[in-house]
């Protein structure tokens, strides 16, 4: 079994009265996909946020790599990438000059090129990120976040608002990335793409972790319960007939 | 070492950044071009001031006749003759520096055969600099008049002549607050302004996801505006030179060092602005209180040796004081590095204060 390279516990964030993430446990083991599920206001983000050290840790703590989050958020950040749910960059650089820019503030040597090569912008390099479409952007965004080499890349919700081909596009990217060795924690609310991507999700509710396996397991354990879909499962859903239909290429 | 490094290509994305954002360049480079180019014409000329004068004539003998005619070929008075009621309303808006009212019977031979009379000046109490400067000339015409009427040798006499020390034209002088006031709307106001905006679509932020420092990002935005700065009072100065004859009695180097001493001192204060709101409804407020004591109590606009002496005492710790006095001392009086201690002195303690409080206040979002 691989080595866990996050781990969480009893990680706590309040605001005011109101507790957000309620004392949550869990490891990330090195080069999977971990997910976290759930509904809006569950507390995804926010676990993300002070794994990330952007956001202060009110109660227990994560280890990333054995570093500390609570004690040097500046370690951690050195071997993490992040991708935040919304992000901006400034307009008047190319994507080229912006991952320069975050570069240097890595102290890392980059490789603009090669990055956005692997994104799929090499054509893009010179354009600035306010000509490019929902999904350019959220891959310019994966591939900033990839200037430090990291150990651990964070997603978060990364194809919320795209097309399903721009959507399909940015699995292919993430499963890329896990084959290089980086380990990956994202979060979506959409069970497809964690059932695809995810190598194990927990489910959050109300700032509490209330199931975490493969997901797999997790169907497995439901059906045991005797649960049974309404509908007559068919071969094939909506989704499926609007890529046979306009293709999956992508439309940018 | 390293986190150096980051700050220096920093520097250098953020000022190419800069350069390609238009809005910015205007306001930077243009905007106090503009400002410079209409203050030139205004204070740009030599010209000996004028008055304008209401005038009502209530006498008719031939003296009062020939003084009025006199006094409107001359060129210390414009003169409109009018009615009291209208001239006062008039003054009121600021249409007339002051009125001049000829008694019924002014001018009307006395018994030694010489023209007589009292002349009586209203002038606006809110607007005593100019009533006394028109008082001041209005007797000297007086004056020669009498001399001539009177004949009598005075034993005591004062000669007024004009000089101009070192040949210092208004615009000279006033081209040290001209660049004050550029230092300060560069480093205060797009400051305030730009930062904010970076907060609010969440550039920052992204920034903060990478190991580095709120210093690195405050010293890498500071040396990219000070650069920019330097360019911006180059353009100035240049213009000043080509388009109004500055003359230029200073050495280069001090110019050019004070500048940037006093660009880096004002730009903390934006900075500590900037760095403090969360959005550009908190940076606003907070501008105009830092901006508005600078602007009026600095020497921008007004000399400062004009305030009564209490106020003078406050106005030198404006931070913005020792730096546009210190201007004014290199371009004007040839003063070097090494006498401007004093500004040097008082400008040094303003940056370590307000940059230790820009790193303390410093917000990400």
């Amino acid at each position: 079994m691989a080595e866990t390279i996050v781990e969480v516990r009893g990680l706590t964030k309040k605001y005011g009265k109101k507790t957000t993430v309620r004392g949550i446990d869990f490891d990330v083991r090195e080069g999977e996909v971990f997910g976290i599920l759930g509904p809006n206001g569950a507390g995804k983000t926010t676990t993300l946020e002070m794994l990330e050290a952007l956001r202060p840790i009110d109660g227990g703590g994560a280890l990333l790599d054995g570093i500390d989050v609570k004690k040097h958020p500046h370690k951690v950040k050195e071997i993490i990438g992040v991708q935040l749910q919304s992000t901006s960059f400034f307009n008047q650089l190319t994507l080229v000059e912006l991952l320069r820019l975050f570069g240097g503030m890595y102290h890392q040597t980059v490789h603009p090129y090669k990055l956005l090569e692997m994104v799929n912008l090499r054509d893009k390099a010179k354009s600035t990120v306010d000509t490019l479409s929902g999904g350019q952007r959220q891959r310019f965004s994966v591939a900033s976040a990839l200037v430090n080499k990291p150990k651990v890349l964070f997603l978060d919700e990364p194809t919320t608002g795209l097309d399903p081909q721009a959507r399909r596009n940015l699995w292919e990217l993430v499963q890329d990335i896990q084959k290089t060795g980086i380990t990956i924690v994202l979060t979506t609310h959409y069970m497809e793409e964690a059932q695809l991507l995810c190598d194990r999700v927990a489910i959050m509710d109300n700032g509490k972790i209330i199931a975490l396996d493969t997901p797999d397991n997790l169907i497995k354990d439901l059906l045991k319960k005797g649960f049974k879909k309404k509908a007559e499962v068919q071969q094939a859903d909506l989704e499926d007939v609007f890529i046979d239909l306009t293709g999956k290429d992508l439309r940018e | 070492m390293k986190d150096l490094n980051a700050v220096w290509i920093m520097t250098k994305l953020f000022t190419l950044r800069f350069f390609r954002d238009k809005i910015a360049l205007f306001f930077t480079l243009v905007f106090p071009l503009i400002f410079l180019v209409i203050f030139g014409f205004i204070f740009g000329g030599n010209e000996s001031p004028s008055f304008n004068v209401a005038l009502i004539n209530k006498s008719q003998t031939d003296f009062s006749k020939t003084f009025v005619e006199e006094t409107k070929n001359g060129e210390i008075f414009q003169i409109t003759e009018t009615d009291f009621e209208s001239a006062k309303e008039k003054m009121g808006r600021g249409e007339f520096d002051a009125i001049l009212e000829i008694p019924e019977g002014f001018g009307a031979l006395d018994e030694q055969g010489r023209p007589s009379g009292t002349l009586t000046s209203y002038f606006d109490p809110g607007d005593e600099q100019v009533a006394s400067g028109f008082q001041a000339t209005l007797q000297g015409v007086l004056d020669s008049i009498n001399a001539e009427l009177v004949q009598v040798e005075k034993p005591l006499q004062l000669e007024s002549k004009p000089i101009q020390t070192a040949n210092l034209t208004r615009f000279d002088y006033t081209l040290a607050g001209l660049l004050g006031f550029s230092i300060m709307g560069l480093g205060i106001f797009s400051m305030s302004e730009g930062f904010t905006v970076d907060k609010k679509t969440g550039s920052l932020r992204r920034m903060k996801v990478a190991p580095i420092r709120a210093w690195q990002l405050i010293v890498a935005t500071a040396l990219n505006r000070i650069f920019v700065g330097m360019i911006s009072i180059a353009f100035l100065f240049i213009t000043a030179l080509l388009i109004f004859d500055f003359n230029m009695r200073g050495d280069y180097i001090s110019f050019a060092l004070f500048s940037m001493i006093g660009t880096a001192c004002i730009f903390g204060f934006g900075m500590a602005i900037a760095g403090w709101a969360k959005d550009a409804n908190q940076a606003a407020p907070l501008t105009q209180i830092i901006t508005l004591p600078m602007m009026f109590l600095s020497g921008i606009f007004f000399p400062t040796f004009l305030m009564p002496v209490w106020l003078q005492n406050v106005t030198q710790f404006i931070p913005l004081t020792p730096i546009v006095d210190g201007l004014r001392m290199v371009l004007t009086e040839g003063k070097t590095l090494l006498d401007l201690g004093p500004q040097l002195a008082i400008i040094g303690v303003w940056t370590l204060v307000i940059y230790l409080i820009a790193f303390k206040v410093f917000r990400w979002e």
